[in-house]
């Protein structure tokens, strides 16, 4: 065995055994919920032009992206997400289709990702977009279905944290903030950095009515009584307007009878750039981030050149499967291998024997004694 | 969610645990056992607020919060700003007041005014390149060291340094001195994000709490 050819890059590893067995079924389980909401499966390459990734659509930030040339001299980029990859798809072969579209996917990603702090380069990712339909039961529908599938997958202490970008934007437009303050201050609420979005905000020439509605909004997060002091606070139409969203979503939602794990958080501000309204992100314990990342992006497919409104989600398959084994969650892996040992004179016996339980359904491994 | 989780707090060691410890106490927050000096615990648990505190170095308390170990972290800003890592930050405890400055001889400081290359000592390599890549938009070389970085100018390894600087009596008996200032520090609270999400009532009293001691 050669020692420096069995190691694998920083980043990545191999899976195997158990742990693959794990991941398969939890693979399965998520996606058995996912089908049955009607969502069909789509594949997408694993590298597109890097256009597709660039930072006008918003997504992960260039440096982060694996980047390598074709022969023509065309940047190409290993997807560090999905989403654009589906909105490229719907707007090239559903550019006429009204009707909403419900794909799924699955597979791997890629994010390079500074050394050394202990996250994965290559990971896999499981998700759903709904391209077409811009209703409050289209947003209710994402979220209850992820709650399905965790549930589904054995997950029970989390929570579903929902936002709407719009009340910020709202408040935002009212004290006029010019683009680049806005997005400093973004970082800065969406991190709970109460004091550093004041420092911000000393240096600019908000009123001090809009300072302080700003300010509130990274500390409107909690169960749904944080609607009444949200709509108190914010008195223009866009801001109010997201908060009539998020209560019809939650009404959706107790219809679904999901209600119990759904929270909110009005300074929930994404980091990627095409999300446009109800934004949602899933929590538990044993991992340090997000294992769920959702939300509506209506302008995203019009880059493609299709105007259509969507919606979507994703899991991050190997941070659930995490979490699954530091709370002891049993994942059931049927792994019952019959063993059958032939030897030179009675092969065809044992291998009629086995043939047989492989029909009944049964795994069966043939060995040399 | 649940009731019987113990939320668990790193602290920087050494004058940023005590300060934080006689802050928390004003909030009726108390862990007797950590005032034993002689114990070898590492950590400490307060049964009754079911709160478990332990001590860890300065740059592992945001790693240790980033990954859930703990819920809640006490450290200098230099700490959060050279580790860089994906926490909420609450508060601004104010104490541990300092700041992070570019420090050398008097003669260097031409070399600042210029997108020259120059060397840079630190012991906090990130903070130094941003500060010169994306605020100065000069090329720097950058040294990473562990310790007594004022040495660098001295015995010329690097052109200035990258530092804290409290009272400045180490630079100026050195004869260095403060050259340009980065950014004002202080210690800072900080939060995992799925604690923060899991349990907001808990954590939103607590920042309460000692929002208005502060």
């Amino acid at each position: 065995m050669s020692r420096k050819l069995v190691h694998t890059p920083e980043g990545v590893r191999d899976i195997y055994g158990d742990e693959k067995a794990k991941k398969t079924i939890v693979e399965g389980l998520l996606h058995e919920i996912i089908e049955g909401y009607g969502y069909r499966d789509i594949q997408t390459p694993t590298f597109e032009f890097f256009d597709v990734f660039s930072k006008e659509v918003g997504t992960t930030p260039s440096k982060e992206l694996y980047k390598f040339f074709d022969k023509e001299g065309n940047t190409l980029v290993l997807r560090p997400d999905f989403t654009p990859s589906i909105a490229r798809c719907a707007a090239k072969y559903f550019m006429d289709e009204d009707v909403p579209i419900r794909f799924c996917y699955q597979g791997n990603t890629f994010t390079n990702t500074s050394e050394l702090q202990g996250k994965l380069k290559e990971s896999t990712q499981m998700g759903a977009e709904l391209v077409g339909d811009a209703s409050v039961q289209a947003d209710a529908e994402m979220i209850a279905m992820t709650i399905e599938a965790l549930c589904h997958a054995g997950l029970s202490d989390f929570q579903i944290s929902v936002g709407n970008l719009e009340y910020f934007k709202g408040i935002c437009a009212e004290a006029g903030l010019d683009e680049e303050t806005e997005l400093e201050l973004r970082e800065y609420i969406s991190g709970k950095n109460y004091f550093g979005a004041e420092e911000l905000l000393e240096r600019t020439h908000v009123d001090a009515k809009d300072k302080e509605l700003l300010l509130k909004v990274s500390e409107l997060f909690g169960n749904a009584a944080i609607f009444e002091e949200a709509k108190k606070a914010a008195s223009n139409e866009r801001s109010r307007n997201a908060i009539v969203r998020l209560e019809e979503v939650y009404q959706v939602l107790c219809d679904y009878g999901v209600e119990k794990y759904v929270s909110f958080d009005l300074g929930m501000l994404s980091k990627y750039n095409y999300y446009t309204g109800i934004i949602f992100k899933g929590y538990t314990y044993g991992v340090g981030d997000a294992i769920v990342k959702g939300g509506r992006y209506d302008n995203l497919l019009g880059r493609f050149g299709k105007n259509a409104p969507a919606i979507g989600f994703m899991i991050v398959v190997d941070d659930l499967l995490a979490a699954m084994g530091r709370q002891h969650i049993a994942i059931a892996d049927n792994n019952d291998i019959e063993k059958i040992y032939y030897n030179t004179s009675n092969f065809t016996e044992k291998l009629e024997e086995a043939k047989q339980l492989r029909a009944a359904g049964k795994k069966v491994e043939l060995s040399h004694e | 969610m649940s009731e019987d989780r113990y939320l668990t707090f790193a602290l920087g060691k050494g004058r940023l645990a005590n300060k934080t410890m006689e802050l928390f106490e004003k909030i009726g927050i108390t862990c007797e056992e950590m005032k034993d000096k002689d114990s070898r615990k590492l950590i400490f648990v307060n049964e009754e607020l079911k709160l478990r505190f332990f001590l860890a170095k300065g740059p592992d308390v945001p790693t240790y919060v980033e990954y859930g170990a703990a819920d809640i972290g006490v450290v200098g800003k230099d700490t959060i700003m050279e580790e860089n890592r994906r926490v909420y930050e609450v508060l601004d405890l104010g104490y541990g007041k300092c700041r992070m400055c570019v420090c050398g001889p008097r003669s260097a400081e031409e070399l600042l005014k210029h997108h020259e290359m120059i060397r840079v000592a630190s012991k906090y390599p990130n903070i130094a390149k941003d500060y010169f890549y994306n605020k100065k938009h000069q090329t720097v070389d950058i040294i990473k060291l562990n310790g007594s970085v004022e040495l660098g100018p001295i015995v010329q390894l690097a052109d200035v340094i990258v530092d804290i600087v409290e009272t400045g009596s180490t630079l100026r008996e050195n004869g260095l001195e403060v050259l340009e200032e980065i950014c004002p520090l202080s210690a800072r609270m900080i939060v995992n994000q799925v604690s923060m999400q899991m349990e907001p009532e808990r954590i939103k009293k607590l920042i309460t709490d000692l929002r208005r001691e502060l």
